[in-house]
């Protein structure tokens, strides 16, 4: 347990080295989705992209080389960017990839305190 | 159920967790006959992974009998006895439908630690961490599998568990090193490691037809069952592997050379002790003396074919060398779906077969010391292989 410990300083590490570099207040978080830009701009788009775009500006435009469309969304929180990656899954595969609730053995203390801070790195990113 | 967890460095148990049951749609529960160990479990064990955490479910490369399926399975059927690829494909995504399935963009939920160290995340992978999914591991009874239709291959009924394990990681992954080589007649392909990675990679480079397969490492029952399917072998403890090399091809060095050691390189020198206390103080990730090797013998314009995992930063990368001989650096975590079929077909034909790598069939319960002696490569341990 000591080393997940180890591995979320080191984490921390990369996090901060990450944050370090100077934050773009006009940062676009993007995707590139396997589906027609059709799909996402007429009045049948996706309903959780209607309500990104509510409280975020949204541009979708095509992908080159036939690599379907790519969605832009502007000053993306970590919380946000969970939500584009999963309409990402969504529209590919028809559904969203769940981890939690699997098998697991005993964990530590130090291990069930630590849980929520590793899952939001691993899951959400540095933002 | 039962399932050996990984619970510190170089510590694992068999614990009771809760069985799996099905999470997605598309998912299967597959009852596990046999789960092998892989030595990229070494890297987990050893702690140069991060994000694992005490009580991870280990094991990614298994065979097993579907006994759930969620309602959106379409292939798959309960009964079926299946291979499971160790790397987690959607089966959907560009890169899955391109082929290059170990790069899938739906897979790992966990993304955002790989986005920050490398740049982008990579698929998930059974029982490897939970920066690369955070997916429980096959060393258990039972396992659930993300996408079954597209990660479970059916298993021919004459091709044993013995061998049909393999065809998960171990030798898809050696075939991927030939394959990323190109290679065919007319070549001289060098191997570094002679686990299974390594043993697949030459018997792959002999079945497409190289000339010669040479292959390199310091454990002389590991290089005899290489000897055995035909590769030439060397004995770095031994042997100049440089000059051996380059008297073995003429001078030219081999025409493609794969690396199947990966970031635990071991090696003799002063090399060696600098990798050593620079790894373990954490001053670099990944010990390099293998890859070096290679790219230095490598002959002009030739490939190097990266299976080992590395994870971070090489030192002392020899940058030079791929950049005046013009060579071509390749690599990646198996793209399994690719070969899978192929190679269960072969393995029916007779023209494949895995189950040498299988020196010690164990119980579950027996886990802790079949990583005993797969690590310390004891007892001629090649693979332990549970059967839980
Ligand atoms: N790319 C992938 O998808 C993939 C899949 C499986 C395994 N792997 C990786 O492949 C590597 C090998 O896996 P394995 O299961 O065969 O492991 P293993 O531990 O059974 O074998 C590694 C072998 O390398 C040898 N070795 C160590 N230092 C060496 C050196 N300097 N020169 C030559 N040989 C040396 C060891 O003696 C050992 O026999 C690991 O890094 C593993 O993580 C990658
Ligand atoms: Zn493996
Ligand atoms: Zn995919």
């Amino acid at each position: 347990m000591l080393l997940a410990g180890a591995a979320a300083v080191a984490g921390m590490a990369i996090v901060r080295a990450a944050r370090s570099a100077p934050p773009n207040p006009d940062g676009w978080f993007a995707v590139t989705v396997e589906t027609d830009p059709a799909r996402l701009t007429g009045p049948d788009r996706p309903d959780e992209l209607a309500r990104i775009a509510e409280r975020h500006e949204v541009r979708i435009s095509p992908a080159p080389g036939g690599r379907g469309s790519e969605i832009a969304v502007r000053e993306a929180d970590g919380e946000t960017r969970d939500r584009v990656r999963k309409l990402k899954q969504l529209l590919e595969t028809g559904e969203v990839l769940l981890v939690d609730r699997q098998p697991e053995g005993h964990r530590t203390a130090l291990g069930r305190v630590g849980t929520p801070a590793f899952r939001h790195l691993t899951r959400k990113g540095t933002r | 159920m039962r399932a050996l967890c990984w619970t510190g460095v170089n510590e694992v148990s068999v614990e009771d967790v809760p069985d799996p049951g099905l999470l997605n749609r598309q998912d299967a529960v597959v009852k596990v006959t046999a789960s092998s160990t892989c030595g990229s479990d070494l890297h987990l064990l050893d702690g140069y992974v991060p994000t694992m955490m005490a009580g991870d479910v280990l094991g990614h490369e298994f065979v097993g009998e579907v006994v759930e399926t969620g309602p959106d399975v379409r292939e798959r059927r309960v009964g079926e006895r299946v291979t499971v690829c160790s790397i987690i494909g959607c089966g959907r995504c560009h890169y899955c439908k391109e082929g290059l399935w170990s790069l899938c963009d739906n897979s790992n939920p966990n993304p955002g630690f790989l986005e920050t160290a490398n740049g982008h995340a990579s698929a998930g992978i059974f029982g490897y961490s939970h920066a690369l999914g955070g997916f429980a591991g096959s060393h258990a009874e039972y396992v659930r599998v993300p996408y079954a239709d597209v990660n479970a291959f059916p298993v021919p009924e004459n091709v044993p568990d013995a061998s049909a394990v393999f065809a998960s990681d171990a030798v898809p992954t050696g075939w991927m090193g030939a394959d990323l080589g190109e290679v065919g007649p007319g070549d001289v392909v060098a191997v570094w490691g002679c686990g299974g990675v390594g043993q697949m990679a030459a018997l792959a480079s002999l079945r497409v037809g190289a000339d010669r397969v040479i292959v390199i490492d310091r454990f002389p029952e590991r290089l005899d069952m290489a000897a055995e399917m035909g590769a030439e072998i060397l004995n770095y403890g031994e042997t100049d592997v440089l000059e051996a090399l380059k008297e073995l091809t003429g001078g030219r060095g081999p025409d493609v050379c794969i690396e199947a050691v990966g970031m635990e390189s071991h090696g003799t020198g002063a090399q060696y002790a600098y990798d050593r206390v620079k790894h373990a103080l954490r001053l670099q990730t990944d010990r390099g003396i293998s890859l070096r090797q290679a790219i230095h013998a490598c002959r002009k314009g030739g490939v190097v074919s990266v299976l080992g995992v590395f994870l971070g930063v090489v030192d002392k990368f020899p940058m030079g060398a791929v950049m005046n001989k013009g060579l071509t650096l390749r690599g990646g975590q198996q793209h399994g779906h690719r070969y899978i079929p192929m190679i269960l077909d072969r393995m029916s034909k007779g023209e494949i077969d895995a189950s040498p790598l299988l020196t010690h069939p164990m119980r579950l319960e027996d886990g802790p010391r079949g990583y005993e002696l797969f690590k310390k490569k004891q007892e001629g341990c090649v693979r332990a292989v549970f059967r839980p």
